[in-house]
């Protein structure tokens, strides 16, 4: 064991070793993420602004599959971490596992390179396998399609065996039975058929039941494993909890996919099923969120890890209303007719990701930090009180809610005069597009994102540095209490 | 099938839909913190937030045309119904699953944390 406040791998066992190198290139994409978000921001106010250079198209591309790349490597990275320790065994095939990372790393950034230099020009079946396959969020190549289902098995190989071999737990079941889930549906989008209608049926399979299904479900996990570590809940509770999210979530969640089948050439009865499960899907916010206050107050707040608390109760609320609220406000079709695909979208993604997802990760973050540096103390009364993250967390909260309200107000703008008064027709578009509501709120969306920007540098300066000259050894759970 | 809301109730719906939502959150909240520190007037609080969200379905119904069908105002009964149920099974199962956590919390936290040597 190193020196308290020293980043050691000697303090981390195999399958942590490989997480934090996921933690790692998940941080530095999420700054990617932020940095096109940026620009494409600007792109909107200035529309000229590198036109022919790198795109708005190309912008907008990479600011989304960066955050969806982040936030699986944030996944994969977490769920690496606790894995030899809720499994009680060496990660099974750890060095396949090492090998795919960097494999899956370098596809990546190939992928990346490519969207950035080579996006003009004639799609044809070569460029379905080679440059970009056209489906909006998962553009990859096939190349790279493949790519990611072989790196999906290999990791779901390393979790399924290492529990195997292990000890069975609750998190363990659920997180391995989510994993099949996970890997099974991407294989919805890797298929190329010239129907728009069966395309945008299938591509909604990967969408929507990874991100209001199967992602919900691993943070649930995740979660689960956090509590346990940070504020020392029993995993009884937890994973008694753990298996009425999962009801509630794929009992509402997966059929909850009607709600983006009402306008996309499918049968009517998706309007009764959407409308039905999608009126359900809020409940299991509700109930993490009761739980979780009753769970800290039953605690007192008292924890391992403070920023790592305030990340996964900042994910309690996040998840409950940018999913919740964000999404109830127009997921009926009576008034899902005239916002679907505008800013009202963009406003509800924007907060639904990053309340529901990029908190979770950020706490988990935490939490490997603090045993990458020793075990070192990161409850109260830091160093140098804690502002960094304090701050951090602040202003990517601030900089969230504020993109937010702007893409809210555009959107409402939009559904209004494009959807409602204009009937969808390009003209409606333009006049949307042109109009002062909708460029004020835009203009705030870029100020607000650069607060968030703020908040991401003092983030990442943060997690390089929490815990460096820390002498104190952290606050544990006894074991005996967590494994009850 | 269904009936798309008027121009000039998009503000009600988004407004009404968000309150649905908050008022069952604050009323699941008020519920339970009432129980955990037996405070019956928190009680009080807590039916009048699921009073508001029964207003703000009520309103939602209207604006979204939701009366006008038959299935839509199933699922407006059943918004009433469930999230005045909700929080109840919510209790419950915090309750029971935290059942053999009842020690007082100095012990809990004498029990459950130590500061490494």
């Amino acid at each position: 064991m190193a020196a308290l406040g020293m980043l050691d791998s000697a303090n981390l066992n195999g399958g942590q070793k490989l997480a934090v190198k996921y933690f790692t290139v998940a941080i530095a994409l999420f700054g990617a993420q932020v940095l096109f978000g940026l620009l494409a921001g600007i792109q909107y106010l200035k529309p000229d602004f590198l036109y022919g250079v790198l795109d708005f198209s190309v912008n907008r591309m990479v600011h989304i599959n960066a955050m969806v790349v982040w936030l699986l490597y944030g996944f994969i990275g977490s769920t690496y971490w606790l894995l030899e320790d809720e499994s009680g065994h060496s990660v099974v095939g750890l060095a396949l596992g090492n090998l795919i990372f960097w494999v899956l790393t370098l596809a990546v950034a190939v992928v990346v390179v490519v969207y950035l230099l080579i996006q003009v020009g004639p799609g044809d079946q070569s460029t379905i396998w080679l440059i970009n396959e056209g489906r909006e969020y998962i553009e990859a190549p096939r190349w790279a399609d493949i790519g990611i289902v072989v790196s999906v098995l290999v990791f779901f190989f390393n979790v399924a065996a290492t529990f195997a071999k292990g000890k069975y737990t609750g998190i363990g079941g659920v997180l391995v039975l989510d994993l099949v889930a996970l890997a099974g549906l991407y294989l919805a989008g890797v298929f190329y058929t010239p129907n728009i209608s069966v395309d945008q049926y299938w591509w909604w399979w990967v969408i929507h039941l990874w991100v209001e299904a199967t992602w919900e479900v691993l943070v649930g996990c995740l979660m689960a494993y956090a509590l346990i570590k940070t504020l020392g809940v029993r995993r009884k509770i937890v994973e008694t909890w753990l298996y009425i999210e999962v009801a509630l979530m794929f009992g509402s969640g997966i059929l909850g996919l009607g709600h983006h089948y009402f306008w996309i050439g499918t049968p009517e009865y998706w309007f009764t099923i959407g409308g039905f499960f999608s009126a359900l899907e809020p409940i299991p916010l509700v109930a993490m969120v009761v739980h979780s206050v009753f769970d800290s107050g039953v605690h007192k707040m008292k924890n391992t890890n403070h920023p790592a608390l305030a990340w996964i109760i900042a994910h309690a609320f996040g998840n409950f209303f940018g999913a919740g609220v964000w999404g109830f406000m127009h997921t009926l079709p009576q008034i899902n007719l005239y916002t679907h695909g505008t800013q009202w979208s963009a406003s509800h993604g924007h907060l639904a990701f990053f309340g529901a997802y990029a908190t979770l990760v950020i706490g988990f973050v935490y939490l490997a930090l603090q045993k990458w540096r020793g075990n070192v103390w990161m409850s109260g009364g830091l160093a140098d009180n804690g502002w960094k993250w304090k701050w951090a967390l602040g202003l990517l909260h601030l900089g969230m809610i504020g993109m937010v309200m702007g893409l809210l107000i555009s959107g409402y703008e939009q559904s209004q005069i494009e959807r409602a008064i204009e009937g969808s027709t390009w003209t409606g578009y333009f006049a949307a597009q042109a109009h002062h509501w909708f460029q004020q709120g835009i203009y705030w969306r870029q100020i607000f994102g650069w607060v968030f920007a703020a908040g991401f540098v003092l983030l990442a300066w943060d997690l390089m540095t929490i815990g460096k000259r820390e002498t104190r050894p952290a606050l544990v759970v006894k074991e005996e209490a967590a494994a009850a | 099938m269904i009936q798309p809301v008027e121009l000039a109730d998009f503000f009600t719906v988004f407004f009404s839909a968000a309150m649905v939502i908050l008022f069952g959150a604050l009323y699941a909240l008020l519920f339970a913190y009432s129980r955990v520190k037996s405070v019956p007037r928190l009680m009080h609080l807590a039916y009048s937030a699921y009073a508001g969200l029964f207003v703000s379905v009520l309103v939602l119904g209207d604006a979204a045309n939701l009366f006008q069908n038959t299935f839509w105002t199933f699922i407006v009964v059943l918004m009433l119904v469930g999230y005045l149920l909700a929080p109840h099974g919510i209790w419950h199962l915090c309750t029971r699953t935290h059942e053999h956590e009842h020690e007082d919390e100095s012990e809990v936290q004498a029990r459950n944390f130590f500061q490494q040597p």
